[in-house]
C-alpha cells in the first residue's frame, strides 16, 4: 500500500467524538407523548442560554419537533459554549392541537453545560398531567 | 388540640438517586399576575424530614390562575457535596378549580426529575 494511500486512510480514523472540524459536542432533545405512546410531533420549542453577567436569557434557536419528536439543529458547535441553558416547550399548545387540556401551560427545563465537548441529550417525556426529563444519550 | 388546616396545594420532594426524602430544600410558590405578566411570590418554605412542605398557601389565597413552584434543587445537591445537571426546577401549572386539592410531587436525582399531579 502506498504511503499516500495510508495517509488518506489514517485521516479517516479519528477518535470517536471528533470530526474533521473539531469535537462533536451537541445538544439534542426528544419529546415523547407517554399518554398515548407516540412521539410528540409539532411541539414548538425554544432554546435559550443565560447571559452570565446580566442573567438575561438569550434566544439561541426556536423550532418544532418533527414526526419523531426530535428537533435537529438546535445549536451549532460554535454556539455551544459552557453555561446555563433553558429549553422551553409549548406543551399546552401541543395538547390543545389534539383537543386536550393539560395541567401544565408549558414546560421549561433549565440545565448546566460544563463541558460543551460532550453530547447532551435532554428528552421530555410528557403526558397531560405529568412530565419527566433526564440527561440521556 | 388545634385543628391543622392544610394547604390545598402540597408537594413532596424525593431524592430518587439516594432513595430518601429530600429534606431542607427551599421551595417557593408564585402566581402569575395575568395583567402585568409578572410572577408574584406567595409563599416560601423548606421541606421537612419527610421531604414535604406544608403551608405553602391558604385556601383563601388559592384562586384560579397560573402558578409556579420553584425548587432549589441545585442548592440541595450542593449541600450534599454532589453536582447536578439542573441548577433548579420550576414547575408551572394551571389551576382552574381551586376547590380541589393539588399534590405536586417532585422525584429527582442528580441527572433527572419528574413531576405529576398526584393525590
Amino acid at each position: 500500500m502506498s504511503a499516500l494511500r495510508l495517509q488518506h486512510i489514517q485521516r479517516h480514523i479519528l477518535p470517536e467524538n471528533q470530526t474533521m472540524a473539531g469535537s462533536l459536542g451537541t445538544l439534542t432533545t426528544h419529546v415523547l407523548n407517554t399518554g398515548m405512546g407516540v412521539p410528540a410531533a409539532n411541539v414548538a420549542l425554544v432554546l435559550y442560554r443565560q447571559d452570565s453577567s446580566t442573567n438575561a436569557w438569550t434566544l439561541i434557536t426556536s423550532g418544532t419537533t418533527n414526526d419523531d419528536g426530535r428537533c435537529p439543529g438546535l445549536i451549532t458547535k460554535e454556539q455551544f459554549t459552557a453555561g446555563v441553558y433553558k429549553l422551553h416547550f409549548e406543551t399546552a399548545q401541543y395538547w390543545a392541537s389534539m383537543g386536550e387540556t393539560s395541567f401544565y401551560p408549558y414546560v421549561e427545563i433549565v440545565f448546566t453545560i460544563n463541558d460543551p465537548e460532550q453530547k447532551y441529550h435532554v428528552p421530555l417525556l410528557l403526558s397531560r398531567f405529568s412530565y419527566s426529563t433526564y440527561r440521556g444519550s | 388540640m388545634a385543628a391543622a388546616v392544610s394547604s390545598p396545594l402540597t408537594t413532596h420532594v424525593l431524592n430518587t438517586g439516594d432513595g430518601i426524602p429530600a429534606s431542607k430544600m427551599a421551595v417557593t410558590l408564585h402566581r402569575l399576575d395575568s395583567e402585568l405578566k409578572i410572577w408574584n411570590m406567595l409563599g416560601v418554605g423548606t421541606t421537612n424530614e419527610d421531604g414535604r412542605c406544608s403551608g405553602l398557601i391558604s385556601q383563601e389565597a388559592f384562586t384560579s390562575g397560573m402558578y409556579k413552584l420553584r425548587f432549589e434543587t441545585g442548592s440541595y445537591w450542593e449541600s450534599r457535596g454532589q453536582t447536578s445537571f439542573f441548577p433548579y426546577v420550576e414547575v408551572v401549572f394551571t389551576i382552574t378549580d381551586p376547590g380541589q386539592r393539588f399534590h405536586l410531587p417532585l422525584l429527582m436525582s442528580q441527572f433527572s426529575y419528574s413531576t405529576y399531579r398526584g393525590s
